[in-house]
């Protein structure tokens, strides 16, 4: 069934992709977004402490959550002829190689202004633990058509 | 890879001439580079998140869209970030830790755009011994458009 913003309620779900994070999915991350930060790249760096934080080896880039919550988004949108208009997050957990992450979102609330539509989407990110290592709030336009 | 060739790839190389916290002023415009956006890199980013929406690679199904033609994936400023920030930036120093961003999305960037970043540090704060720094960003097209504005919290290494 196309969504739409009259079908749409508070507490409606979407599930985003499973992500399997390697090495190689981190590394691929530095080339495509060209964060060549040692956090993700120096095991030996990351051993260290740093800004009051000490991780024990390579981490996920923050932005990697941010990219999939986006693309379950829009992939959510697009058919509804919907625009993901905006993204707010939070990083909880590190994530690490050999971690698998999902992101998911609940309809929080949906409000119309003078000349759009609107829904807010509580976006959460669980690892393999079903722990939470992000969350935030998207906000989707449904443009009156 | 075609795009970190001509890119220092080494974030320690040019440590030593960035800003750590105590410099950083709030409020002062950082230095940025314009990028020209192409297809290879976006396919590239695309394929580092599993985005496979044909309005990303198919331009035939692109041009019936709402968007009338090939677009990158909002979440491309995470490249545009750093494609328009020089080598001396404190963004790049190596142990920055990102805490969280938000982001506002005006027009989808496209392949073939010419995009530049007007950036500045925001505030800077310390929480619990950390020291906090946020960066203000806009990335702008070719046409003087706004694609997408945001911002980002991060803790300092030093």
């Amino acid at each position: 069934m196309t969504t739409t913003f009259e079908s749409l309620a508070a507490g409606d779900t979407i599930d985003g992709p499973k992500f399997a994070v390697s090495r190689e999915s981190i590394r691929l991350f530095c080339d495509a977004s060209l964060d060549y930060n040692p956090l993700h790249l120096d095991d030996d760096y990351m051993k260290g402490n740093f800004g009051k934080t000490n991780f024990g080896g390579i981490i996920m880039h923050g932005m990697n959550n941010f990219g999939l919550i986006s693309r379950m988004i829009t992939d959510w949108a697009y058919p509804a002829g919907a625009i993901h208009r905006r993204l707010e997050t939070r990083w909880l957990k590190p994530v690490r190689p050999g971690d698998t992450i999902q992101p998911s979102g609940i309809v929080k609330s949906k409000q119309a202004t003078v000349s759009s539509r609107w829904v807010l989407i509580d976006v959460v990110v669980r690892n393999q633990n079903d722990e939470k290592v992000a969350t935030g709030e998207a906000m989707v336009e449904f443009p009156q058509t | 890879m075609g795009q970190a060739d001509a890119f220092e790839t080494d974030f320690w190389k040019h440590a030593n001439l960035r800003k750590v916290w105590d410099d950083i002023v709030a409020g002062e415009p950082r230095q940025t580079i314009p990028y020209t956006l192409t297809r290879e890199a976006i396919a590239l980013y695309c394929r580092a998140v599993g985005e496979d929406h044909p309005v990303y690679f198919d331009e035939a199904y692109a041009k019936t869209t709402r968007f009338g033609g090939l677009i990158a994936p909002p979440s491309i400023h995470i490249l545009l970030m750093f494609a328009c920030t020089p080598a001396d930036d404190w963004m790049r120093s190596p142990g920055t830790v990102n805490a969280g961003q938000s982001w506002s999305y005006n027009i989808p960037a496209r392949p073939g755009d010419v995009i530049t970043l007007q950036a500045r540090a925001l505030d800077k704060f310390i929480k619990r011994e950390r020291l906090f720094v946020v960066h203000d960003n806009v990335f702008f097209n070719q046409h003087g458009e706004v694609i997408c504005c945001g911002r980002g919290w991060t803790i300092r290494p030093q």
